[in-house]
């Protein structure tokens, strides 16, 4: 299949927008979101939805770092989900490409928060000369470096990409095609154990089991497993304030200190 | 006091600071100053109101607060919103008091923020989200979408409230979020469990062979317990992030590279 022109076109736009929303909503840039509206504009959601899901599970445990860079799994999302449908090879070969190209893309971030020191500066000017109606623009205009960050690599990597990915997927050997696919299947892994090692995941070890098991030997679907896991919540939620109404010592478990403490992800 | 500035801020004010927020608060998110210019930008309209006839003092809350901050952004919208009050009720005389205050709060409401919001909220509607998209349905994505318009929502109403309850109600929302995060934790943590087994896709497609004799290894390890094999990866995955010298992005490239080997070992599939 080859790529057309209008799915450039909005595959960029969107990918613009997409990362101005990460400041607003969060919304349209988690991977598995992003891997289904870049499936709707492609015409395959199921891949879409595939590689976008995979992707975010690796990303799980990495969205906690607030302004430290972590792997561009929205950029991984678009692109793997383009090119397994232009490739013909599936959502498996899609994550195997994704990964390498979300690591690449790590920097992306870097580019637009340093293009905004020189906005921050121009802001500092406009007060300077009390020229309080150039605040608003300046302040908004941040939305163009960020925009340009995904927009632009998407855009080239989309245009180049389409003859560069149709050779490597004809030359690949097989035994890589194979272990990328396996890949895709385990690196949900590193998202999982990323957060295991961000929560207070040992003074909570029970509920973690409780999950564990409702799944693999019950096969609760998710939704199901996430109601049981609600009713435990409210368990603990009026136990906790129960405990703060009677005075006896802080809530302050394990919680507070743990988070904070962090995990010391990327550099 | 001044009198005369007393109420200039209507309701529409605060619901259009408390967009103007949402919108602009990390639009210029920078190295320098974080997240600074946006807490102007969305206080701009406040700021006109209560020192728009006299320049100097303008001016310098202008720069006030231009300077660095940073904090989740759902609470950013709460700090604005106490910041307005003060303001609006002493003036010019309340810069220190601002400047202490939004330092206090920021570092307070960050850690909770993040933990709840970014975590927590991420790990619950990404896990049902991814979960189901593995199985080729959108409708946690919907899901997703829906519940984050619906937190946008209420992150609008946090700056009203913080208008009309001021300092007292950090305080007392202190407690109620300790006890709401380790509530929310508990379910974050059950939901990761059931991932495990879920979303991770590992067996042993190997197929031991002697005079006839077939051992399906896989069927083997179901039988000591379903799950077993992703569960040892979340543990070996666990234990590197856990060594020095090895990041998130390094244990990526070590997993990446170790699946195509053990799968070109017919180990892994």
């Amino acid at each position: 299949m080859q790529l057309e022109f209008f799915q450039i076109l909005l595959l960029t736009i969107f990918s613009f927008w997409a990362i101005n929303d990460s400041l607003i909503s969060n919304t349209l840039t988690q991977p598995v979101i992003a891997g289904f509206i870049t499936g709707l504009i492609m015409g395959d959601t199921t891949i879409g939805l595939m590689v976008g899901g995979t992707l975010q599970l690796m990303q799980l445990g990495i969205a906690a770092f607030g302004g430290a860079s972590i792997p561009d799994y929205f950029t991984g999302a678009v692109i793997g989900t383009v090119f397994a449908i232009i490739s013909g090879e599936g959502a498996e070969f899609g994550i195997g490409l994704a990964v390498p190209v979300s690591l690449l893309m790590l920097q992306l971030d870097v580019v637009a928060r340093l293009g905004n020191v020189f906005l921050l500066h121009r802001v500092d000017a406009a007060i300077e000369k009390m020229q309080d109606k150039k605040i608003p623009g300046l302040v908004l205009a941040g939305s163009i470096f960020w925009g340009l960050s995904r927009a632009l690599p998407i855009f080239l990597m989309l245009v180049v990409g389409d003859s560069v990915v149709i050779t490597i997927t004809e030359n690949i050997p097989m035994w890589l095609m194979n272990g990328l696919k396996t890949a895709g299947g385990v690196l949900p892994v590193v998202g999982v154990a990323i957060l295991l090692r961000y929560m207070p995941t040992k003074s909570y070890l029970p509920y973690l089991l409780i999950g564990f098991f409702l799944a693999a030997y019950l096969n609760i679907p998710m939704l199901g497993i996430s109601m049981i896991g609600l009713v435990a919540s409210l368990f603990v939620y009026n136990s906790d304030n129960n405990k703060s109404v009677n005075g006896q010592g802080n809530v302050q478990t394990a919680t507070q200190g743990t988070f904070e403490g962090g995990f010391d992800g990327d550099e | 006091m001044n009198k005369t500035v007393d109420n200039k801020i209507t309701k529409k004010d605060l619901t259009k600071m408390s967009w103007r927020y949402i919108l602009g608060s990390q639009l210029n998110w920078n190295y320098e100053r974080m997240m600074s210019s946006g807490y102007l930008y969305a206080i701009l309209p406040a700021l006109k109101k209560i020192y728009g006839d006299k320049p100097e003092q303008y001016k310098d809350m202008m720069e006030t607060h231009n300077q660095f901050f940073n904090t989740n952004a759902n609470f950013g919208n709460l700090i604005l919103g106490i910041d307005i009050a003060i303001e609006e009720q002493d003036g010019y005389e309340s810069k220190e008091t601002i400047v202490a205050l939004k330092t206090a709060l920021m570092g307070s409401l960050a850690g909770v923020g993040d933990s709840l919001f970014h975590v927590i909220w991420g790990t619950i509607f990404g896990s049902i989200a991814a979960s189901l998209a593995q199985q080729g349905s959108s409708a946690g994505v919907i899901m997703w979408i829906v519940a984050n318009m619906i937190l946008m929502y209420g992150r609008s109403l946090l700056l009203p409230l913080g208008y009309r309850q001021g300092v007292k109600l950090v305080t007392t929302l202190k407690d109620k979020l300790t006890s709401f995060t380790n509530a929310a934790t508990v379910l974050g943590i059950t939901v990761i469990g059931a991932l495990i087994p879920t979303v991770v896709r590992a067996t042993v497609p190997y197929v031991y062979e002697n005079q006839g004799v077939e051992l399906v290894l896989q069927d083997t390890v179901d039988a000591i317990m379903p799950g077993l094999v992703p569960a040892a990866l979340v543990g070996l995955t666990y234990w590197m992030l856990g060594r020095k010298g090895l990041n998130s992005t390094r244990v990526i490239w070590i997993i990446l590279i170790l699946s195509i080997v053990l799968r070109s070992l017919n180990i892994l599939a």
